[in-house]
């Protein structure tokens, strides 16, 4: 008994001092990136980060999942060892973040934007196929919804199914699975689907420019009624509910269609089907922008960085036919691709006028 | 104040006798101290006493409950004390202040003086743990430790201090154990637990654990009201014979035993020490109606 | 006369009647206590179907995990193209794909070579490299090499994707099986136990990725916990139950302790996120501060069951040794301790198995990460097994789903294992009195 609390305590000074030299670790230095941020662009950046921790000398970079505003969150705190090196981010950088960031000293970020990422509406591959437009998913999703064509008309969403919402729609109850409001995924679907659907309305379009607090509740307030299922983070999870509830809608990424084409199908979105190819060329209407952000200090004081967005912002990782595009990622068209390689190679910071 | 009170009541029975022939033993039943006199009779002093205590009080409960209530006793050297009264009536409390045991209870509060060798033990500088080794403890329900044999007897001399090497503990692990009369018996697995041996061992051993530190006082608290009547037997010899170097207080219900083990003996009622004398005495003759109450069976 | 008689007939009469009550109502009592044994043996069934469901689904999802497809290849080592002075950096990528074409001349179109090179793993360059390192005489051979297959060729032969339904509705299409019967049928694909799973690091491929990596970090993190926990928590029990006062200090320390217990998990992380990475500036993601978080987490535990164990040990034991003149420290660390131990420790085991499962306070210490390499000290980066669970079961790929569930069967093995050594070391250290 009398060894065994000897060794504990023993272990327990090792500790102590481990803290000792965990406190003086974290003054020195760091031998690899670090990287926070969404969990859209997580996929894609850990790819790359394995791939340059294997070819390179250099170790491979930590990934952690914060979500976009964690990310930036992180991102801005300062300028150090201490904070992150990168963070990733499934939309632009918001001026306030910018701002802030900027306050707590770190003054020079490059924007680097790496592809797209396509939001699919879809259903098991069982139930009927969809062909959806911008303003069904409004009319069906929106908790307050115009009646009639009077302006400025409210009711609460009456819609039970998805004839009622638009005839030509089969006579199925409104039922969608879809991300919770801290998601990423959640802000574009709601900018883009939602926001995108209420523009067909002449008298919401119109209320953006006089009125825009009412404008955006109108247009990102989800119904609450239990047509909208919040399913949580994980995309699987939602696929695998889809799978065994046909006549479900889920909404996810699109690397997640990518990934189980046996099992779900995607709706059409304004006639458009979410393909690869659609997303590229920008006709897929739900689509939006991936980033990361880099700080320019760090370029110079963490080992590796250069080599990894280097890595990252090669052909044959954000290319057309690069690594990335296995994954998901829909590459951005050329010039852009070229635009964003020169802004690395030069380190080129982005101001709040950008913005 | 006492004493004066003793003698009034032998004046008393003078009286009664007038000079006469012996008082019958029926009369003499009549003039007993009446129950609700609670001050102590009999003789509580002796010469030379190892243990003196005076005007003890207990408390329990920070205060709330008077446990017991102004005893003067004396405990002399080389003899056996036995306390004996009906349950709860302060008896094992009185046992335990004489070591300090009471310590451990929380709430409980101690006055009065109890002195060992003219030293009072609860005067301020006093070491509880030196003296726990001047006086110690065998209780109700045998409880040895979860060792071996050898462990038992061997850890109290370990911790005082009493032994240097392995040579003197294994001798004196074997003169204790041939004292308790348990040498015959555990000489060949003093390896094993000591909580493997039976219930009579198993008090032997924790009397052969206290004798190990040589204590000059030994208290017994009920040491055999766990035991069969032969196992009772053994320790009842074994006192008679530690008395020849150990001054021993027994608590116990049983008024045989009393009468068979001690000299003196002393009667406790709810918290107050009625009578104490010379065993025969208390037995045979006793001076209380509680007293005379209790040994004849009619309560307790 | 009369009257005695009446007595004893009423007296007969009672008893009489009382045995009929009793009797009366026996067959009732028995009823309740079938009753009540049918209730509380169904509730025992219905939670082992439940665990034997869970178990069922996790093992058959999982248990193709443990197996891995490998493809041989003929692969030229070109002198040419490989450098004898520098080995690590020859293009063995563009080795590995000219083997493939060999293989399969007729493919012409871009496309369908992007599909073909896609049949192995992207480990596959890897293994070759780490082949010629070892073996530089075989340069300018040809050699048979087997290479990790692609996840989805390693889901194809493991049946996850079937080949029966219609061509746009897989994620191979016929093509691509054409080309995997046609190795199969060259014997050049073999399944064979999955090593990387156990020794390898996270990876992104699911062929790559295995379980080592996020292991190191549970066990570093679960080293520093134990090494704090135990020893406060101990100390902490016997000062609360042996030396301090009763007062209302330590009335509100009790008090206190027992509501940790009651913490949620992630308030632990937040407090670990402020307290060692905001002031003390220890490094993110690291298992040092990720032992120090769930340190805090295990203590309620183990000071609540030291305690429990502490008060279990009879107080004759105590009297005993305070009554031989031992010291109140010596009759605590001699005797009470030595009997209390056992269930410390049971408390403790317990307590690190929860430690083991938990990930929601890791996520405010950035322990929920991308991590590949191996974590080899207390503050390298690190993750642990349970995020690793959490990570897998977000990914996309199909091939992550068996990996998901291989990973918690490792996990639950684990925690089989820790609540077995609680139950052999309190079988073992019992004693009786």
């Amino acid at each position: 008994m009398k060894k065994v609390l000897i060794a504990v305590f023993a272990l327990t000074l090792g500790v102590v001092f481990g803290l000792g030299t965990g406190i003086g670790f974290a003054s020195s230095s760091r031998d690899y990136i670090s990287i926070v941020g969404s969990s859209t662009v997580y996929p894609f950046a850990t790819v790359v980060a394995e791939k340059f921790g294997k070819i390179t000398a250099f170790k491979t970079p930590k990934i952690e999942s914060t979500g976009s505003g964690g990310g930036h969150k992180l991102f801005g705190s300062g300028v150090g060892v201490q904070y992150p090196d990168i963070t990733n981010s499934s939309r632009r950088i918001k001026k306030s973040e910018l701002e802030k960031a900027m306050a707590n000293g770190v003054k020079e970020i490059v924007e680097v934007k790496i592809g797209y990422d396509g939001i699919v509406i879809a259903n098991s591959k069982k139930g009927p196929s969809f062909q959806l437009t911008r303003k069904d998913l409004f009319l069906a999703l929106a908790k307050n919804v115009p009646t009639g064509d009077e302006a400025g008309k409210l009711t609460p969403n009456p819609y039970k199914t998805w004839k009622e919402v638009n005839a030509l729609l089969p006579d199925v109850k409104i039922e969608v699975l879809g991300p919770p409001p801290t998601s990423g995924t959640r802000d574009a679907f709601v900018e883009l689907a939602m926001e995108g659907g209420a523009d067909e309305i002449d008298w919401i379009k119109a209320l953006a420019k006089t009125d825009k607090k009412a404008y955006q509740a109108l247009c990102q307030t989800i119904r609450e009624d239990g047509a909208y299922i919040e399913a949580g983070e994980n995309d699987n999870l939602i696929v695998q509910k889809l799978s065994a509830n046909p006549a479900a809608l889920g909404i996810f990424g699109f690397s997640y269609l990518d990934q189980n084409t046996d099992k779900i199908q995607g709706s059409l979105v304004d006639g458009v089907s979410p393909t690869f190819e659609a997303i590229a060329d920008g006709s897929y209407p739900v689509s939006r922008p991936l980033y990361f952000y880099v700080k320019k200090v760090h370029v110079q004081t963490i080992p590796g960085m250069k080599e990894f967005l280097a890595e990252f912002t090669s052909e044959k990782a954000w290319g057309e036919e690069g690594y990335l595009t296995d994954k998901g990622l829909i590459p951005m068209p050329e010039a852009e691709r070229k635009l964003f390689k020169e802004n690395v190679a030069t380190l080129k910071p982005l101001s709040l006028g950008d913005l | 104040m006492r004493l004066l009170k003793v003698s009034k009541m032998q004046t008393v029975m003078d009286k009664g006798g007038n000079g006469g022939p012996p008082m019958p033993l029926k009369k003499m039943r009549k003039e007993l101290v009446p129950r609700k006199e609670r001050a102590t009779i009999g003789q509580f002093e002796v010469e030379n006493p190892r243990m003196s205590c005076r005007n003890v009080d207990v408390y329990y409960n920070h205060g709330e409950k008077k446990a017991i209530n102004n005893i003067n006793l004396d405990i002399g050297r080389n003899e056996v004390i036995a306390m004996i009264g009906p349950s709860g009536c302060g008896k094992s409390t009185f046992l335990r202040c004489l070591n300090r045991m009471n310590d451990t209870i929380d709430g409980c509060r101690v006055t009065g003086t109890i002195t060992i060798d003219n030293k009072n033990i609860y005067g301020k500088d006093v070491d509880v743990v030196p003296l726990r080794a001047q006086v110690g403890m065998v209780f109700q329900k045998p409880n040895p430790f979860p060792k071996s044999i050898y462990d038992n007897i061997a850890y109290g001399p370990k911790i005082h201090g009493l032994v240097q090497n392995r040579d003197e503990t294994d001798g004196l692990v074997e003169q204790s154990l041939r004292r308790a009369g348990l040498w015959k018996e555990v000489k060949d697995r003093l390896d094993q637990p000591g909580t493997g041996l039976s219930g009579g061992q198993q008090q032997r051993l924790c009397i052969a654990r206290t004798i190990a530190v040589n204590p000059e006082v030994i208290l017994m608290d009920e040491p055999c009201s766990a035991l069969d009547p032969i196992a009772t037997a053994i320790i009842e010899d074994l006192i008679d014979e530690l008395k020849q170097d150990y001054a021993i207080a027994i608590v116990t219900h049983s008024m045989q035993q009393a009468s068979r083990v001690s000299q003196r003996t002393a009667y406790f009622h709810l918290g107050d020490l009625i009578e104490v004398g010379p065993t025969d005495q208390i037995f045979l003759n006793p001076l209380h109606q509680l007293t005379e109450d209790y040994i004849t069976g009619r309560f307790g | 006369m009369n009257k005695s008689e009446n007595m004893a007939s009423s007296a007969q009469g009672r008893q009489l009647r009382t045995m009929d009550i009793v009797n009366r109502g026996l067959a009732r009592r028995y009823r309740a206590e079938r009753r009540f044994k049918r209730f509380g043996l169904s509730a025992i069934l219905l939670s082992l179907a439940f665990l034997a469901v869970l178990f069922i689904s996790i093992f058959a999802n999982g248990y193709t995990a443990f197996q891995q497809t490998f493809i041989q290849l003929e692969v030229f080592l070109d002198p040419l193209k490989i450098d004898k002075e520098d080995l690590g950096s020859a293009n063995y990528q563009g080795l590995v794909r000219e083997s493939l074409a060999k293989t399969f001349p007729a493919v012409k179109n871009r496309a369908d070579k992007r599909k073909l090179y896609g049949m192995v793993s992207s480990g596959a360059s890897f293994d070759l490299r780490k082949f010629v390192q070892k073996n530089r005489h075989e340069i300018g051979n040809t050699i048979r090499i087997w290479v990790p297959a692609d996840d989805d060729v390693d889901m194809l032969i493991k049946g996850h994707i079937l080949r029966d339904v219609p061509e746009s509705e897989r994620r191979m299409d016929d093509t691509q099986i054409a080309w995997v019967d046609h190795f199969q049928h060259q014997l050049r694909i073999k399944q064979e136990f999955n090593m990387t799973f156990f020794t390898g690091g996270d990876s992104r491929e699911p062929e790559l990725a295995g379980i080592w990596g996020a292991v190191c970090g549970s066990l570093y993190t679960l080293l520093v916990t134990l090494c704090l926990s135990f020893p406060i928590g101990v100390a902490t029990a016997i000062y609360l139950e042996e030396f301090a006062p009763t007062n209302r200090w330590t009335d509100v320390v009790e008090v206190n302790i027992n509501n940790l217990a009651a913490v949620p998990s992630i308030v632990f992380g937040l407090l670990g996120l402020a307290v060692f990475l905001n002031f003390f500036g220890l490094p993110r993601s690291a298992p040092l501060v990720g032992g120090l978080v769930l340190t805090l987490m295990t203590l309620p535990t183990i000071i609540i069951a030291g305690r429990a164990s502490l008060k279990s040990v009879p107080p004759s034991i105590r009297e005993a040794a305070l009554g031989i003149g031992a010291s109140k420290t010596q009759m605590v660390a001699h005797h009470v301790l030595p009997l209390a131990m056992p269930g410390m420790l049971t408390g403790t085991i317990i307590g690190m198995a929860q430690a083991l499962g938990e990930t929601a306070p890791l996520l405010m210490i950035g322990m929920v990460a991308f991590i590949v390499d191996i974590p080899g000290g207390f503050t390298d980066p690190a993750t642990v097994l349970p995020v690793q669970i959490f990570l897998w079961a977000d990914s996309p790929e199909r091939a992550f789903l068996e990996k998901t569930s291989a990973a918690i069967m490792v996990l639950l093995l684990f925690l089989v294992i820790m609540n077995g050594l609680a139950v052999v070391l309190r079988k073992k250290f019992e004693r009786r009195w």
